[in-house]
């Protein structure tokens, strides 16, 4: 009995450290491969029992004298642990020399799945150190979902080739068994025991043959595609065991999607898998005749290589898990039959729980084995050319191996479940950090930044964007604000671009009037006459009739609600109320229209999209009718002093939403609100507050201005728009209601004179175009007649300030689409009424440079033409 | 977060942000977070006479809370979006209240 | 008036008043004797705000005379945000 146990011939061959790269934690899981189950008292080494049934005796000798239980007293200070302990610790030494002497190394039973007592008699020592084999990790090895979930973090992390090796190494599976941990020490000993069972050394460790350095790290290196193996089919040089054949049923089982993710990859890994397989081959050229092995002669077919070398040496004795535990051991390990070894290998493989660490141990070995000079006899062979680019190419080889071997020589510290949570703690913090990518385009993520993403959107996305969907958002936004947002960022360009396009639809009206002239006698006449002619009938008095009545009005302040609010409509807090609910309204209805269903292709075969598309409807009409309750469209015409609606627009964010609410209008609603504004149009400070004076400049103050140009740019565009879909009929009703409010106070602001101009151009467009049946056109005639007969006497007045300011383009406009539709005697009214206008003008043009008289007699033109005459016949 | 998100587009533009000890510090808005803590690049002190204090200074990071105004260049703000995301935090916030 | 059912414009906090005002002119009065009053372009919970065309009043007490007139400085600024901590009261501002 040996102090230590050291019990050959019963010992209990799962005990940890005595099968050293045996799962200690396999039997506990019920893994067990060799058919034992383990119990906690067989993982226990047994030492202290032993120890504690022969330690007693001993104690004796080990604390000296007779410890009898006569009392304490007999325990003295001369604890004797020289003397007889020493010869303990000698005890030690010999048992395990004799230990030694007693069990020659045997390498098959580290193949053999057998209970092999024999072996490991070596082990002792290392076992000691062998022991951190058992880290704690083992358990994760049999945890195949964790090597799922890595897979998909590496390819979110990118693929550093260092990350590629290490997951891919630790998933590998591997053709080691799970036994094949090896520590250093472990490792040592089976040379050392490989080395005294065949003495002959291995041929290529010759000296003399200086080996590039980095040899055994190409090695290393390549022991690691090795494990990787199964992912390249076409590699040159699969591990012994593996012919490619094995390679394609090995994939299905280890389900993982990077492997099949990174097929597309292999083209591109294929060239360095070659390189770094070579000195392996080469290497292996002296082996493989020793041990020939009918597998290793397998051949991938699909072997395209560059290096004709490898051809003939195909098969080599290299074992791959031996390479794993140590390269030095090539050698020895043909002395093996290989064939024994080798199905347990084959039935290794296809264990699912294999260890992790390898790569771990690898390195050990490697990092240890390091300074070995390795020189493969064959590069002798070769001729001097190629033995130089062999070396050449070896030296480069070896540079980047070493490359590999520093990036890598943390591999195997984190097991993949380490790696695992550490990534998910990763992610985690980058979906805080941006955001979860699935949220982007839905309300939420805008919710805390709308004004940044929809900004950064309009702004012509110069700024980077996480997703997509955020795009679609924004474009939807801006396609339902769209004109909005240009209008208010160009905001004097906007304004001159709608009125330009009615200034262009004036002159076409012209043109088209200009072809067919309908007064050739003017023409003839000329000017002079009529001139002289209307020099006499100065409407002076109609002039102060009128000014009466309008100058109380421009009395009133400009910011319409004061006056409005103790008219007894709407309070100016109720009105500002009022007006956010319509933005409130707005909005949802700009966002409920994102969710619009898409129509659905067939109401059998889809009730659930036509119930959403009916709910969507109806919440659609909801909105739409809470739109309309705030907009108070719907009050009463009349009741009010001022009509509520009017009120609303006299606020500048009522004026600044209305092309935006119009989206949401029906045809019929536009044309209640076009047929509101025309009706109220003389209530509207932006009319009666803005009323012009020829005399002065423009009297109103800038904040009016501002709003002026405001409502041009905001309601104006929009209603011109409007205007432009409606038939005569209509049209003649909005000139009919026009006629019926103070027409002279209307032509006198901007606001008024534009909307005329639209009502009586489109009128001139549909005629051009031919639309209108006859009782439309006599309908019309009269209203025309009617009006101009209302608004005549006001012409001399509608003009902004003196002809200096040069504000009058919209009066030009005006009286020209007054022109076109008028008859001869209506022709000769007009020009009775604004020859002194047309005098000063072409008078004030003829002081001015060339380009602003242009513009200025151009102006006049508009007006000129559409009667048959031109300034030109005026100079 | 209506500011935070608002600061966001006027990076890289010039601003000038008065401290609530009346320096006033002009440069180049580099960042922002939520606190609406500032930082300046290549600033210059307003009052430089006045308030020789950042001369050397030519990056300053600004505690949120000591600003009293920030200048903005009108230019480069979309007041009718700023008004439209004003009220839509508002009603979100409404919507929060009404959900306790 | 009519806005029941509406949470975003139902005036059931203080600083839905306050929203009452977007993009009117308002009148703010700030700590450190100064006033603003502009319009009103964004607002948050913490009386942070942005105001555009905005004219800044401050009156000055100068420490040496302390019988004067409180001086009184003006100065304008197109758009100005101002730090909500500073924000004494906003009121509608009627010229």
């Amino acid at each position: 009995m040996s102090f230590f146990g050291f019990n050959n011939s019963g010992h209990n061959q799962a005990a940890p450290g005595f099968s050293q790269a045996h799962n200690p934690f396999a039997g506990l899981s019920h893994r067990d491969d060799e058919g034992e189950a383990l119990e906690f008292d067989d993982t226990y080494d047994g030492l202290g029992d032993q120890l504690e049934e022969t330690g007693d005796d001993l104690n004796d000798d080990t604390f000296g004298g007779d410890v009898a239980p006569t009392g304490h007293g007999s325990v003295g200070r001369d604890f004797d642990f020289f003397g007889q302990t020493s010869k303990v610790a000698n005890v030690i030494e010999e048992e395990h020399m004799r230990f030694a002497r007693q069990q020659p190394p045997s390498k098959v039973a580290q193949h053999t799945p057998a209970p092999a007592p024999q072996s490991y008699d070596y082990g002792y020592q290392q076992q000691q150190y062998a022991r951190p084999v058992r880290t704690g990790y083992e358990q994760y090895k049999e945890e195949p979902p964790a090597l799922d979930d890595l897979q998909v973090d590496l390819s979110l992390w990118g693929v550093a080739p260092k990350k590629q090796q290490q997951p891919a190494q630790a998933a590998a599976p591997s053709p080691a068994p799970a036994r094949k941990i090896l520590s250093v020490e472990e490792v040592e000993a089976q040379m050392r025991a490989q080395a005294k069972k065949s003495p002959q050394p291995p041929p290529q460790q010759a000296p003399g043959m200086a080996p590039p350095p980095g040899l055994q790290q190409q090695q290393y290196a390549q022991q690691q595609f090795f494990n990787n193996g199964y992912q390249y089919p076409n590699m040159q040089q699969p591990p012994q065991q593996v012919p490619p054949q094995h390679f394609a049923p090995l994939q299905p089982q280890v389900p993982r999607p990077q492997d099949t993710s990174r097929e597309p990859a292999q083209p591109a890994h294929a060239q360095p898998v070659q390189i770094l397989q070579r000195p392996q081959s080469k290497h292996a050229q002296v082996p493989s005749p020793v041990a020939p092995s009918p597998v290793n002669r397998q051949q991938p077919p699909a072997v395209q290589t560059p290096q004709g070398l490898q051809q003939p040496h195909p098969g080599q004795g290299v074992h791959p898990t031996q390479i794993l535990q140590n390269p030095n051991r090539l050698s020895g390990e043909h002395g093996q039959p290989s064939p024994i070894s080798q199905p347990s290998h084959v039935a290794a493989q296809t264990h699912p729980g294999h260890p992790a660490h390898q790569g771990h141990r690898q390195q050990q070995s490697f990092s240890q084995q390091q300074q070995a000079p390795l020189a493969p006899p064959q590069v002798a062979m070769l001729s001097k050319e190629e033995q130089d680019a062999y070396l050449a190419q070896e030296a480069k080889r070896a540079k980047r191996n070493h490359k590999i071997f520093v990036m890598s020589k943390d591999n195997g510290i984190m097991t993949p479940q380490d790696k695992n949570f550490i990534t998910r703690i990763q992610l985690q913090q980058l979906v805080q950090a941006t955001g979860n990518p699935s949220e982007f385009g839905t309300d939420q993520s805008l919710v805390e930044d709308f004004y940044y993403q929809v900004h950064s959107q309009i702004q012509g996305g110069h700024r980077q964007h996480p997703s997509q969907p955020l795009n679609n958002f924004a474009q939807t936004y801006l396609f339902q604000t769209g004109s909005r947002q240009g209008g208010m960022r160009r905001h004097n360009r906007g304004g001159d671009n709608h009125m330009q396009r009615m200034e262009q639809q004036v002159q076409r009206a012209v043109e088209a009037a200009k072809n067919k002239p309908k007064n050739k006698q003017l023409v003839i006449e000329g000017s002079l006459g009529k001139i002289s002619f209307s020099n006499a009938k100065t409407p002076k008095p109609l002039l102060n009739i009128k000014r009466t009545e309008s100058s109380g009005e421009v009395q009133r302040p400009g910011t319409g609600s004061r006056t409005q609010t103790a008219a007894g409509g709407l309070s100016r807090k109720e009105a500002l109320r009022s007006i956010e609910a319509v933005y409130d309204t707005l909005m949802k209805l700009e966002d409920h229209e994102r969710w619009r269903p898409p129509p659905p292709v067939s109401e059998v075969e889809q009730p659930d999209e036509v119930q959403k598309s009916i709910e969507w409807g109806e919440q659609t009409a909801r909105l739409n009718a809470k739109l309309l309750e705030a907009l108070k469209v719907g009050a009463p015409v009349g009741v009010y002093p001022v009509h509520p609606f009017i009120t609303l627009l006299s606020f500048n964010k009522t004026i600044k939403v209305m092309q935006r609410v119009f989206r949401h209008l029906t045809h019929q609603q536009r044309l209640t609100v076009l047929t509101l504004i025309v009706y109220s149009l003389d209530s509207m400070d932006v009319v009666k507050g803005a009323q012009v004076n020829n005399t002065n400049d423009i009297r109103f103050n800038a904040a009016m201005k501002e709003k002026v140009e405001l409502f041009m740019l905001n309601v104006m565009s929009t209603l011109f728009n409007f205007i432009g879909e409606l038939d005569l009929d209509l049209v003649a009703q909005l000139l009919e209601i026009v006629s019926d409010r103070n027409v002279g106070a209307i032509a006198k602001s901007k606001i008024g004179a534009s909307l005329l101009t639209m009502i009586l151009s489109r009128a001139e467009i549909i005629k051009h175009a031919g639309g209108g049946n006859e009782h439309s056109w006599q309908k019309w005639n009269y209203q025309y007649t009617r009006f101009f007969d209302h608004l005549a006497p006001h012409l001399p007045y509608i003009f902004p300030g003196s002809p200096t300011s040069g504000e009058d383009v919209y009066v030009w406009q005006l009286l020209a689409a007054i022109g076109i539709g008028a008859s001869p005697d209506q022709q000769q009214t007009l020009v009775l009424q604004v020859k002194d206008r047309v005098m000063d003008t072409v008078t004030l043009a003829k002081t001015l440079p060339v380009e602003l008289s242009t513009q200025r007699l151009n102006n006049v033109n508009l007006f000129m033409h559409s009667i048959g005459l031109d300034v030109g016949l005026l100079a | 977060m209506l500011f935070f998100s608002f600061f966001k587009t006027l990076i890289d533009h010039e601003v000038t942000v008065e401290l609530k000890n009346d320096i006033q510090i002009r440069g180049t808005l580099k960042s922002v977070d939520q606190y609406l803590n500032i930082k300046l690049e290549n600033i210059s002190v307003v009052q430089e006479i006045k308030y020789p204090h950042l001369s050397a200074v030519k990056n300053v990071f600004i505690r949120g809370s000591v600003v009293r105004y920030v200048h903005l260049p009108a230019a480069a703000v979309d007041v009718p979006l700023l008004e439209d995301a004003t009220r839509r935090e508002a009603a979100n916030e409404a919507r929060k209240r009404n959900e306790k | 008036m009519t806005d029941q059912g509406d949470e975003g414009a139902n005036v059931s906090e203080p600083l839905d008043l306050v929203r009452l005002l977007l993009d009117e002119f308002v009148f703010v009065k700030l700590r450190g004797d100064r006033e603003l009053k502009g319009r009103l372009c964004a607002y948050d919970s913490h009386c942070n705000l942005i105001l555009g065309e905005v004219e800044e009043t401050i009156y000055v007490v100068d420490e040496d005379e302390e019988d004067e007139e409180p001086r009184i400085e003006s100065k304008k600024s197109e758009m100005l945000f101002v730090r909500g901590d500073s924000v004494v009261l906003i009121s509608p501002h009627n010229e």
